[in-house]
């Protein structure tokens, strides 16, 4: 099996789901009487001038660092098949805490900033733990529960930002924490874009990129590379093999949970460090649930969920130019739900088209040997091909 | 079979999320008529979550901007905001890239960004609704930047006067959606209204939700329970500066058979109900749609300053009641001998309750 | 018929036994020259089968030989490249199981595919549930039911859950569902796999049923006993192709063997005793209880020595799976200890029991020992997560467990193309071995095998049976559950019984019938014998 071949496949799925989305949502464009072709033009148009050009990156990046690390925080929970559904809520109790914390500390910059980060993690992961106890110790699903604690979460933020953590003058319109000093903030970074012989564009890329992809790649490397993710994994795969293999089923549901939390309360810092500097009535809602979106194109692989993030964030960016073009902006919500749907079943072709190579695959060494075990019972020839009956019985 | 399940609830709540997008989009339009010499005028509009179609603030705009471009000519776009608004810096910038100029924002949610927007492009002209160039995080505000802010006490004054003279029980009420200062203005010119007409009225004053919690903007059921008690207390009339949950005022007030007093539009047109429109006694009228009209015309007649902001008043018929039902046909002449002694600065109407 | 058998009791097509069928009655089913290829190799070739209506018709070959594609055909679920099928002297064709549903064939899987949770009638319902108006109509469903029930003598009861089942109504419950679709020609594929001695009988008893009313049974196998026992006529399948036919009447199970092997079945005896002293496992009182509070592990103690093979025999369903669980840490005492070599392991996790040398082979590998969707290389991890080769520290080693994987493939004999080959693309037996392999590598002081020939071939058994005598002798201490009383018989070196969660009797192999076994795990010969 090639190497070649696997990445192939893997990118074979969310390729697939594209297309599907492009082709059906081009359908309905169609049936709308708004002409596709002009539309993923306009789409695909990110201004004349370098400026717009490299502001538009700056836009779609800026967007896709929330949604990635939204996506993260879903797909870590997933691959051990817990649906966390409540990143929503773990992640703005994180930011508004970390807000007022940040705002009421004074530390040397990196360091305030790194309490920031922390305390957000803290708070996202302690949110997230209730869901995993309650599962734990009283079997409540995770769905439920954390569904459930997104009202309450929401709640409590609405509560402290009106209450203990006020900062904005009595009467403002937008009730608002109080600023992070200066020393709290995560300065931008387009420094990269003149390293790059870019135009510097007026709009600052989040500082927090490079912390976002840290991210990405520490996850990475713990799902794929360690103990813990192998645990995690199995335990996706199989509860009752890995629990028989060691994994203790309780303990991996609160570390997979605290650590999706903890991720989940980074969603919110990219905005808070780098634009706002406080938590507003008007903060960013609504990541949680997309970053599920995002952890399903992405198929819960961090590389995946960067490229998901991407999309999710270009085709964002682009409602601001359909609209000037005077096409209507649902054409956008069209094709991420359609994205979204297509790829369940994109998913689900590629599983089988793998699997199926995967039936064939073992077949052939049969076929180069199958005079060896020459009809002696001690080595009697076994061809793989004959146990497959019951995966064939379980589609039928 | 639970992972299909779970991968399907949590699709849909994905499509959900999306889903609630669409209503923040709205079909572009723009216009072109008229030969004047404003007829390469280009007003670009951002308008607030909700987008067109809110019977709000944002058609009030619309409004306003599509007069603007009859009497003056040229051509316009409107942009919503994403389903989290997100992008609300990027909608100006967009448009500012595009060459549109003004550029009008509609809502006070753009005061965090705006500032930064106006810097960054200089020899664009921005106007505000709801915003007063005070809240910018760029001070001292930028001088192509002008708030568009209303004098809701003003108004509220007029409401005061119209329940005073209809009430027969002496005894009227109002209901804040949320406690905050801006609705406190509203309180402050009704009751300054009402005991300018006879100092011996009895008022009731209730909020719906304290400062902060913004459900009270948008929660009929305890509206209607706030006003009804306000009934059955005694008083006769209500006025409400409630938003969404006037509509539960009216309905108190239809089961009470008394009267109540809308706010912001004309909600005698927009309640879409006859039983609630036999309720409603005058609105007070927040006039976006002049304002941005108004704004648009000096833009035209090169007359902004900006730098600051603009209150439109009763002066300015930037507020003002609404005559739809004809309830108030009656005391047409005493609620007019109000407005010009407020517009001749002879009445102060205070802020503050 | 292709290749006459050169074998005294194999037949060419000629007179059959009970043959009052006439030449111009067409064959139930018949294949003629069917065969199957895939890329790079010829599953079926050139098969030729006749099943008259009415018989039990026994398709006997080693696993690999071709048994199941050719079941696949039959059913729809493969087409073959050449060949015709004749139902009835009719040629048909079959693009799905859907097909040849309709057209009144059915299959009863080896693996049961039931949902728990719903009754007998809903599971036998489900797919093609009755409506009347657009609405269930189980009123119906009920009626039919039972009167397949009472026809076949089935003994169904509609309303209870199948999870309260044992293994031998829920095959029936799976025999109920094909009838119910109208199935006249039954295919069960190595139907007694999963079955108990008694079982069988009463599996064989409702076979008769079926065919006395005019259904046509064929019965997949390597069990040739059975297969001698309940089959009217046999077909014989080596390496794809049918090899001959013969008459269970006038055929030796040996010479059957030899006509699907080629040599003699292999035999698990081992007599040499490698027992030492010093023991391994030791269970004292060890309860396990149910939620509700019933024990089914009731205060057993036994004791485990360096090379020495504990069988625990018993019909399933009388604790062993809960003792298993209780020894592997999957599953709370609520009284007694487990105690390995010195340490008392009573409240270790599994994990920390693996590390001190427990390897398990668990009953059911899809569920507990395997990760299908995984390649071989993550699954020669799983279980060993905290063990070299395959770790370093908190990391996983992935180029020393694709070598090691490499190792097991080659050292036991696992067929699969490499260690990146999902799990799910071997046959039963190769994931046997792997598991195997697996346990073994990482010598365990304590093996416990659960069923660990369960479902595989017959070259696969003997390498597990060879596998585990070796273990034995190098001084691993091994504890035995099994089905399959021949194995037990002839592994073990002391025999516990296990029935309604006690160990009732402790019996010694050497002088040992698996009737007489069979007796005791039915606690007729206990209370005999104790009285």
């Amino acid at each position: 099996m090639t190497r070649l071949r696997r990445v192939g496949l893997a990118l074979f799925a969310p390729v697939l789901a594209v297309l599907v989305a492009a082709v059906i949502s081009s359908a309905v464009m169609a049936a709308l009487q708004v002409d596709p072709v002009r539309v993923f033009q306009v789409m695909f148009d990110f201004g004349s001038t370098p400026d717009e050009q490299v502001t538009a990156l700056v836009v779609i990046l800026n967007r896709a660092i929330p949604l990635f690390l939204a996506g993260l925080a879903v797909a870590i929970a997933f691959r051990m098949g817990l649906f966390n559904i409540g990143v929503e809520g773990q992640y703005r109790l994180a930011t508004i805490v970390a807000a007022a914390v940040g705002a009421a500390i004074v530390l040397p910059g990196p360091l305030h900033v790194l309490v920031i980060v922390l305390v957000a993690m803290a708070v996202g992961a302690l949110w997230a733990g209730i869901v995993a106890v309650l599962k734990v110790t009283r079997g409540v699903s995770e769905v439920i529960s954390s569904i459930m604690l997104n009202f309450i979460a929401l709640g409590t933020a609405s509560y402290l930002l009106t209450g203990p953590f006020r900062g904005s003058a009595p009467g403002a319109s937008i009730v608002a924490t109080k600023d992070l000093p200066e020393s709290g903030w995560l300065p931008g970074i387009n420094g990269v874009f003149s390293a790059l012989g870019l135009v510097s564009p007026p709009r600052e890329l989040y500082g927090f990129l490079p912390l976002a992809i840290i991210a990405g790649v520490a996850i990475s490397v713990l799902l794929n590379r360690t103990r813990f993710g192998f645990d995690l994994k199995a335990s996706g795969m199989s509860p009752s093999a890995a629990s028989a293999s060691g994994v203790d089923a309780r303990a991996m549901v609160i570390k997979t949970m605290l650590l999706s939390g903890a991720i989940a309360g980074l969603i919110g810092l990219p905005d808070l460090l780098g634009k706002t500097h406080s938590y507003t009535t008007d903060f960013t809602a609504g990541l949680g649930f997309l970053g599920i979106a995002v952890a399903l194109l992405g198929r819960n692989r961090p590389g995946g969920i960067a490229l998901a993030a991407l999309l999710f964030a270009f085709l964002d960016r682009s409602l601001v130019p359909l609209q000037i073009a005077s096409y209507p902006a649902s054409v956008v919500t069209i094709i991420q739900g359609t994205i979204v749907l297509a790829v369940v079943i994109a998913n689900e072709i590629a599983r089988r088209i793998a699997r199926r190579q995967a039936e064939r695959s073992s077949v052939l060494p049969a076929a180069a040997g199958p005079g060896a075990g020459g009809g002696g019972p001690g080595t009697g020839p076994t061809t793989p091909a004959d146990d497959t009956d019951e995966r064939q019985g379980a589609q039928a | 079979m639970m992972k299909t399940a779970a991968l399907l609830l949590a699709g849909s709540l994905a499509l959900a999320a999306c889903a609630s997008s669409q209503n923040n989009s709205s079909a572009s339009g723009s216009s072109s008529s008229g030969s004047s010499a404003g007829g390469n005028l280009k007003i670009g509009v951002a308008y607030d979550t909700g987008g067109r179609g809110d019977k709000s603030f944002n058609d009030s705009a619309y409004a306003g901007i599509q007069a603007a471009v009859k009497q003056h000519g040229g051509k316009f776009t409107e942009l919503s905001p994403n389903a989290d608004a997100s992008n609300r810096a990027d909608l100006l910038t967009q448009l500012a890239d595009q060459g549109y100029n003004p550029i009008i924002a509609v809502g006070f949610a753009y005061s965090d960004v705006l500032g930064g927007v106006a810097k960054q492009y200089p020899n664009v002209t921005f106007a505000q609704v709801d915003g007063a160039a005070a809240a910018l995080k760029t001070q001292p505000a930028p001088n192509n930047f002008t708030g568009l802010l209303f004098a809701e006490n003003e108004g509220s004054f007029l409401a005061g006067v119209a329940a005073a003279l209809k009430t027969t029980a002496g005894h009227i009420g109002f209901v804040g959606g949320v406690d905050t200062p801006l609705i406190k203005k509203f309180e402050a010119g009704y009751i300054a209204g009402a005991k300018a007409v006879n100092p011996k009225i009895k008022i009731d004053s209730q909020y719906i939700s304290p400062a902060g919690d913004f459900s009270g903007f948008n929660d009929p059921a305890k509206g209607k329970i706030v006003a009804a008690g306000m009934y059955d207390g005694g008083a006769d009339i209500v006025y409400h500066a409630a938003g969404g949950s006037g509509l539960g005022v009216f309905k108190a007030a239809a089961a009470a058979n008394k009267l109540a007093i809308g706010v912001d539009s004309d909600q005698y047109q927009t309640v879409g109900d006859p039983a609630l429109q036999a309720v409603i006694l005058t609105s007070m009228l927040k006039r976006v749609d002049n304002a941005v009209q108004k704004f648009i015309g000096d833009f035209v007649d090169k007359k902004v300053t900006g730098g600051k902001d603009v209150i439109n008043d009763l002066k300015s018929d930037g507020v003002g009641l609404a005559t739809s039902g004809g309830k108030i046909d009656d005391i047409k002449t005493q609620i007019d001998q109000y407005r010009a002694k407020i517009i001749s600065g002879e009445i102060k109407v205070p802020v503050t309750p | 018929m292709a290749t006459p058998g050169a074998l005294p009791g194999s037949t060419s097509g000629g007179p059959e036994p009970g043959g009052t069928s006439t030449a111009a009655v067409p064959y139930a089913v018949e294949l003629r020259g069917i065969t199957k290829r895939f890329p790079g190799v010829v599953a079926n070739r050139d098969i030729n089968l006749r099943v008259r209506r009415g018989e039990v018709h026994a398709i006997v070959g080693e696993n690999g030989a071709g048994k199941s594609t050719l079941m696949k055909i039959l059913y729809g679920m493969y087409r073959p490249d050449e060949g015709t099928i004749l139902l009835d002297g009719t040629p048909v064709t079959f693009r799905s199981p859907a097909d040849a549903i309709e057209a009144g064939i059915g299959m009863v899987h080896q693996h049961f595919m039931l949902a728990d949770n719903f009754t007998v009638l809903e599971n036998i319902v489900l797919g093609s549930e009755p409506t009347r108006g657009g609405r269930l109509d189980l009123g119906e469903a009920r009626r039919r039911i039972g009167e397949i029930s009472e026809r076949y003598d089935l003994g169904l009861d509609p309303d209870v859950l199948v999870e309260t089942l044992g293994v031998g109504d829920r095959q029936r419950v799976e025999i109920a569902k094909v009838l119910y679709r109208g199935a006249r020609t039954l295919i069960l594929d190595e139907p007694t796999a999963v079955l108990v001695p008694h079982e069988v009988d009463d599996l064989f008893g409702n076979l008769g049923e079926l065919t006395r009313e005019g259904l046509t049974v064929i019965f997949i196998s390597h069990k040739l006993d059975e297969v001698r026992r309940v089959a009217d006529s046999i077909t014989v399948i080596r390496r794809g192709t049918t090899v001959g036919t013969a008459d269970p009447k006038t055929t030796t199970a040996r010479q059957l063997a030899e006509m699907m092997v080629g040599s003699e079945l292999p035999s698990p005896e081992t007599r040499e005793s490698t027992v030492r002293e010093t023991p391994v496992l030791r269970l004292q009182h060890v309860t396990v209880t149910t939620p509700e509070g019933r024990a089914v592990v009731d205060d057993v103690g036994l004791v485990a020595r360096e090379g020495e093979v504990v069988g625990i025999a018993g019909v399933e369903g009388n604790g062993q799976a809960e003792l298993v669980d209780a020894i592997m840490g999957l599953r709370r005492l609520s009284a007694g200890t487990v105690v390995l070599g010195d340490e008392d392991i009573t409240a270790w996790s599994t994990r920390a029991r693996r590390e001190a040398g427990l390897g398990f082979i668990p009953e059911d590998r899809h569920r507990q020992g395997m990760l299908l969707e995984a390649p071989l290389w993550e699954n020669r991890i799983l279980g060993h997560q905290t063990r070299p080769p395959a770790v370093k520290g908190h990391f996983i080693d992935r180029r020393a467990a694709r070598a090691d994987t490499e190792r097991i493939m080659r050292e036991y004999d696992v067929r699969a193309p490499g260690p990146d080959t999902l799990a799910v693309a071997l046959s039963g037996g190769n994931q046997q071995k792997l598991i195997v392999g697996r346990e073994m590598s990482a010598t365990p002081r304590l093996l416990v095998a659960a069923h660990p020939t369960r479902g595989v071939d017959v070259g696969a058994q003997t390498v597990i049976w060879e596998l585990l005598k070796d273990a034995r002798a190098a001084g691993m201490s091994i504890l035995l559950i099994s089905a399959d009383l021949d194995e037990l018989i002839g592994l073990s070196d002391t025999l516990h019984v296990m029935l309604r969660g006690r160990l009732v009797a402790t019996l010694d192999p050497a002088r040992l019938t698996p009737e007489e076994l069979g007796g005791h795990m039915t606690g007729a010969r206990t209370a005999a014998g104790a009285a």
